[in-house]
C-alpha cells in the first residue's frame, strides 16, 4: 500500500511542486491549503507523514496549532515542518511541538525526499523487533542508526532527525574532529554555520536534561566538533 | 536731562511767581508807598528810585558799605528771614545803581536806598574846587556861602519843602530848612530828623544823609550848588528846578508791607524780587539756604556726574519774571521775580541725577547679570542639546533618550521634534536594517517555486538535450539566488544567535591557540604569528562566538593579504579589558571606510577570489560579538602603512 502523505502548504505552486515530486516517488499525496481543512481530513483519515507550513493563509501560525492538534492524534506519526521562515525560535517551537524535522524550504527535493524515505524508515524500524546489528555503543551512549533512536544511560533522548545525523556523525568515529561542512553533509541539509552551532547547544541540553555532567561533544575552536568518550 | 530738569525747575517757578503775582494784582498801596501806583507806568527822567539795603549803611559818605543785595552775616540760624540772613554771596553795588545828572559830565551822581523807614542819599560830586562855608557864619550869609546841597521834596500833605545841607568841614553834617521869621528875617533851622557826612573825594565830594520817610511825600530830588569861591554865583545841577528848586521826579519807593508780605511766599533756595516796570527792584526777599542734607550731597559719583555734565558757559541760574497788574490789568504797576538760587537748583539736578544715574547703573547691572545668567542658562542648555544630538544617531541608529524634551519654552520645542525626528529615524533604520531579512523571506517563497519546479522538469526528465543546457542555467541562477537570500537573512540569525548565547567563564589565550592551530591547517599559503600573554588571561562570555569572531578577522585578514604572507594574531591587557588583535600585511585601509567598516552589508574593500556572496557581514558580526563582550572593534591602518590591524577590545573583570 502507497504511504500517504499530507501536504499543508498556503502557496499552491510549491504545494503542487511538492505533490508531483512525491507522486513521482511513488507516495500517494493530499495537499491542503489551510488548517481546518487539514483537520477534517485528517480526523477522517490519518496520513502517514506531514508536511506542514507554518503559516497558513490567515493563520501565521497556524501550522504550529495544527503539529500540536495532530500530535493529540497520533504520537508517532513523523511531522516536518518546512517553512520560509528560518528564525532560531520557530525551530525550537516547532521541534518543542514534537516535530520530527524542521526544514527552511531552501531544502532541495531531492534532500527533503531523502529526509522523508529516513522518517518511513524508522517508522517501520520502530514496528520491528529491535536488531542489535544496527546498534552502535559507545560508553553510555547507544545509537540506532535504524530506528534513528538514541539512548544515553538507558534513557532515550528525543532528538530530531537533524540533530540524529548530527550525533550519529559525531559519535561514529569518536576523537574525530567534524567540521560544520561534514556535519552538514551528513544531515543532508545546507545551514550556515550558526545553525550548526545551535543545534550543537540543542543536542548538549537534550543530554544534559537526562545527564547534567553530559560533556561529550566537545567543541574544538576553529575546526569543528568530536565526540569524546 | 538736565534741559528737563531745567524746563520743569522753570515751570514750577513760573508758577509760584504767577501766583504771587496774581496775588499781589492792584495792590499799588502794598507795592509802592504812594497811592498813585497806577502812574508809575510812565518813566520820568528825575524819578528816583531808591535801592532796598539790606542793612544800614554808615553815614560816613562812602558808598561801599551800601549793600544792595543782603550781606553774609554771621547769624548762625540759616532760617532767619531776616534781611541780613542767607548765604547769598554779596554784590558789589551795580554801577547802574547810580543816577547821573548833567548831561555827559556826570557831575552828579546820586545814589538812593532805603532801609527800615529811611530813605539814604549819597551823592557823588564831581567838583574840582571843594569851597566850604566859612566857619562860625550864618549860614545865610552870602558871602560865606561855599558849595551847598538842596534836598527838595514833597512832605506829606504835598507840599513842596527844601532844605540845604552845608559844611564847614568834612564830617558830620545836618541839613537845615529856611525858615521865614515875622518880619521877613530868614533864618536857617536846623532840621535834626536829616543827617548826613561830608566827605571830600579826590575828584570832588561825597555827602551822605539820611532822610526819615516819614517826612517825605511823592516827589523827591536834590540840586547842588557849586561855587568855586566863597560867595560866588553857584552853578546849579540837579533834578531840582533850578529856580525854585521844586521837585521835578518822583521818589518810588515800595511799601514798607511789601517785604513782610514777600517773606511769607519764601522758600528754601529761592528769591523773590518786585521791581518798578522801568526794572528797579523795590523789595526782595531771600529764602533760607537749603537743608544742608540737601546742600551738601557732594559724593564721588555726584562729582563724576557733574564734572559728565555740566556744560561750561550755560548760566544755571533760573529766573522767572511775572507781571504784576493794576486791578483792571491795563497797567503793568510791578514785575515779580522768581530767583531759583544756584545752590538749590545744582542740588536738586543733582540729587535727580545721582538717583537716576544710581538707578540706571543698578538697572543696567541687574540687566545685564541677568542676561548673562540667562544667556549662560541657555548656552548650558543648547550645548546639552548639541551634544545629545551628536551623540543621539548612533551608527546603529539606536536614540538614546534626549534632553530638554520636557522643557517648556522655544528649546523644548526643538529638542520635542528632535526626539520626535529621531523616533522616526530611528524606526526607519530599524526598518532598513529588517529590510533585507524580510526581503529574503518574501523573496524565498517564489524562488522555492522556481526551485522546485526546476527540479521536477529534471526529475520528469525526457526533454531535449538543448533544454537541459537551459535548464542547467536557470538551475545555477536560482541557486546563486538561494545564496544571496541566506546571506541577506544571516544578519539577522546571527544577532538572534548572539543574543541566546550563553556565558561562561574561559580562559582566552587557550582558545585563542587552539583557534591559531587550526588556522594554520586551514589556511597553508599563510603564515600564522602568535603574540599572546603566558598567563591565562580569563574572561567572561561565549568561547564559541570568540572564535567565530576570530574567524571572521582571520577570513579577513586572508582576504587581503598576499599568499606567503604572515598573520599576526595577539592578545594584549589593558585595565578592565582584553584586546584581541589581527595584523595582516595588505592595502591600507580605505579612507572613506574608517568607522563604517563594521557596519553590516558595507563592503568596500576589493580583495580576495572567492566567489561566494560577500556582504560584508564578517566585520559586523565581529563587531556584534565585540559588544557582546562589552567591548568594541576597531580597525587601523599599521604604523607603517604596510597593512591593517583590526582590535577587538574584550571586557575582563577580576573574579
Amino acid at each position: 500500500m502507497k504511504k500517504l502523505i499530507a501536504i499543508v502548504e498556503d502557496e499552491p505552486a510549491i504545494r503542487d511542486n511538492y505533490a508531483a515530486a512525491f507522486t513521482r516517488e511513488g507516495y500517494t499525496v493530499r495537499t491542503y491549503g489551510n488548517r481546518s481543512a487539514a483537520m477534517t481530513a485528517f480526523a477522517a483519515r490519518l496520513p502517514d507523514l506531514a508536511i506542514i507550513d507554518i503559516s497558513l493563509e490567515d493563520e501565521p501560525e497556524g501550522g504550529f496549532e495544527l503539529c500540536r492538534q495532530l500530535r493529540a492524534l497520533s504520537a508517532e506519526l513523523p511531522i516536518i515542518f518546512l517553512t520560509a521562515r528560518d528564525s532560531e525560535l520557530d525551530a525550537v517551537s516547532g521541534l518543542r511541538l514534537g516535530a520530527d524535522d524542521f526544514l527552511t524550504k531552501d531544502l532541495s527535493l531531492a534532500h527533503l525526499s531523502a529526509r522523508v524515505n529516513a522518517l518511513f524508515r524508522r517508522v517501520d524500524a520502530l514496528r520491528r523487533p529491535n536488531e542489535e546489528n544496527q546498534v552502535v555503543q559507545r560508553g553510555p551512549l547507544k545509537l540506532d542508526s535504524e530506528r534513528m533512536q538514541v539512548e544515553w544511560e538507558g534513557k532515550v533522548v528525543l532528538l530530531s532527525l537533524t540533530e540524529f545525523w548530527i550525533v550519529h556523525a559525531l559519535a561514529k568515529h569518536p576523537g574525530h574532529v567534524k567540521n560544520r561542512q561534514q556535519l552538514m553533509d551528513a544531515a543532508n541539509v545546507v545551514l550556515d554555520d550558526n545553525t550548526i552551532t545551535s543545534h550543537i547547544k540543542r543536542i548538549r541540553r537534550k543530554f544534559q536534561a537526562i545527564d547534567p555532567k553530559f560533556d561529550g561533544v566537545q567543541t574544538v575552536y576553529g575546526m569543528g566538533y568530536r565526540w569524546v568518550e | 536731562m538736565e534741559s528737563v530738569l531745567r524746563e520743569g525747575e522753570k515751570q514750577s517757578l513760573a508758577a509760584v511767581s504767577q501766583t504771587i503775582a496774581s496775588s499781589l494784582q492792584g495792590r499799588g498801596d502794598l507795592l509802592y508807598r504812594s497811592e498813585a501806583a497806577g502812574e508809575l507806568a510812565k518813566p520820568e527822567p528825575f524819578d528816583v528810585h531808591p535801592l532796598p539795603l539790606a542793612g544800614e549803611p554808615f553815614l560816613d559818605g562812602y558808598a561801599d558799605d551800601w549793600p544792595q543785595t543782603p550781606r553774609a552775616s554771621s547769624d548762625s540760624s540759616p532760617y532767619g528771614y531776616a534781611h541780613s540772613s542767607g548765604r547769598a554771596e554779596e554784590q558789589p553795588l551795580p554801577p547802574q545803581a547810580w543816577t547821573y545828572v548833567n548831561n555827559g559830565q556826570d557831575r552828579l551822581g546820586i545814589l538812593t536806598g532805603v532801609h527800615e523807614r529811611m530813605l539814604y542819599v549819597l551823592l557823588d560830586v564831581r567838583d574840582d574846587k571843594l569851597v566850604f562855608d566859612a566857619t562860625a557864619s550864618n549860614p545865610l550869609n552870602p558871602q560865606a556861602l561855599g558849595d551847598r546841597v538842596w534836598l527838595g521834596f514833597e512832605d506829606a500833605d504835598g507840599v513842596e519843602r527844601q532844605v540845604f545841607i552845608s559844611a564847614t568841614s568834612p564830617g558830620v553834617v545836618r541839613a537845615r530848612r529856611i525858615e521865614t521869621r515875622e518880619l521877613g528875617q530868614q533864618v536857617a533851622v536846623e532840621e535834626p530828623r536829616i543827617e548826613g557826612a561830608w566827605q571830600p573825594t579826590s575828584r570832588g565830594y561825597r555827602v551822605e544823609l539820611r532822610v526819615p520817610l516819614s517826612l517825605l511825600g511823592n516827589r523827591f530830588g536834590v540840586l547842588v550848588d557849586d561855587r568855586d569861591e566863597r560867595g560866588a554865583l553857584p552853578s546849579s545841577y540837579g533834578t531840582l528846578r533850578p529856580d525854585d528848586l521844586n521837585t521835578r521826579g518822583r521818589l518810588i519807593v515800595a511799601s514798607p508791607d511789601l517785604a513782610p508780605y514777600l517773606h511769607q511766599f519764601i522758600q528754601p533756595g529761592l528769591r523773590l524780587t518786585v521791581t518798578t516796570p522801568q526794572g528797579s527792584t523795590l523789595a526782595s526777599a531771600d529764602g533760607p539756604a537749603p537743608p544742608a542734607d540737601l546742600g551738601e550731597e557732594r559724593g564721588i559719583l555726584a562729582r563724576i556726574y557733574r564734572r559728565l555734565l555740566d556744560q561750561p558757559g550755560q548760566s544755571r541760574r533760573l529766573e522767572t519774571p511775572a507781571p504784576i497788574y493794576d486791578h483792571d490789568r491795563q497797567k503793568i504797576i510791578g514785575t515779580l521775580r522768581v530767583t531759583q538760587t544756584i545752590d538749590r537748583w545744582l542740588t536738586l539736578r543733582d540729587r535727580a541725577l545721582t538717583t537716576l544715574l544710581n538707578f540706571t547703573l543698578i538697572t543696567s547691572a541687574i540687566a545685564v547679570l541677568t542676561m548673562f545668567v540667562f544667556a549662560a542658562h541657555l548656552a548650558l542648555r543648547l550645548s546639552r542639546l548639541q551634544r545629545a544630538s551628536e551623540s543621539a544617531l548612533t551608527r546603529e541608529g539606536l536614540v538614546t533618550t534626549f534632553p530638554e524634551t520636557r522643557a517648556p519654552d522655544e528649546l523644548g520645542n526643538v529638542a520635542r521634534s528632535f526626539s520626535t525626528l529621531l523616533q522616526r529615524l530611528n524606526e526607519y533604520t530599524g526598518y532598513l536594517r529588517t529590510l533585507a531579512g524580510k526581503l529574503a523571506h518574501e523573496i524565498r517563497t517564489p524562488l522555492t517555486i522556481v526551485r522546485s519546479s526546476l527540479e521536477n522538469i529534471e526529475s520528469e526528465g525526457g526533454m531535449p538535450p538543448q533544454a537541459r543546457v537551459y535548464l542547467d542555467r536557470a538551475r545555477e541562477g536560482s541557486e546563486r539566488l538561494n545564496a544571496i537570500l541566506v546571506a541577506m537573512g544571516a544578519a539577522t540569525r546571527v544577532e538572534e544567535a548572539i543574543q541566546g548565547a550563553e556565558r561562561t567563564r574561559f580562559d582566552l589565550v587557550r582558545v585563542i591557540a587552539s583557534a591559531i592551530s587550526s588556522y594554520r591547517i586551514g589556511f597553508p599559503a599563510r603564515e600564522f604569528a602568535e603574540r599572546l600573554p603566558t598567563e591565562p588571561v580569563e574572561i567572561d562570555g561565549a568561547p564559541d562566538l570568540v572564535v567565530q569572531m576570530l574567524d571572521k578577522l582571520v577570513d579577513n585578514a586572508v582576504d587581503f593579504s598576499p599568499p606567503g604572507a604572515t598573520i599576526t594574531i595577539g592578545v594584549r591587557l589593558e585595565p578592565g579589558a582584553a584586546i584581541v588583535e589581527v595584523e595582516n600585511p595588505g592595502p591600507p585601509l580605505p579612507l572613506e571606510a574608517h568607522g563604517r567598516l563594521f557596519e553590516s552589508l558595507w563592503q568596500s574593500r576589493k580583495g580576495g577570489d572567492d566567489e561566494r556572496p560577500h556582504f560584508g557581514l564578517g566585520l559586523y558580526i565581529v563587531k556584534l560579538i565585540a559588544e557582546f563582550h562589552g567591548g568594541r572593534a576597531e580597525a587601523s591602518d599599521l604604523p607603517d602603512s604596510s597593512g591593517a590591524r583590526f582590535s577587538v577590545w574584550l571586557e575582563r573583570r577580576e573574579s
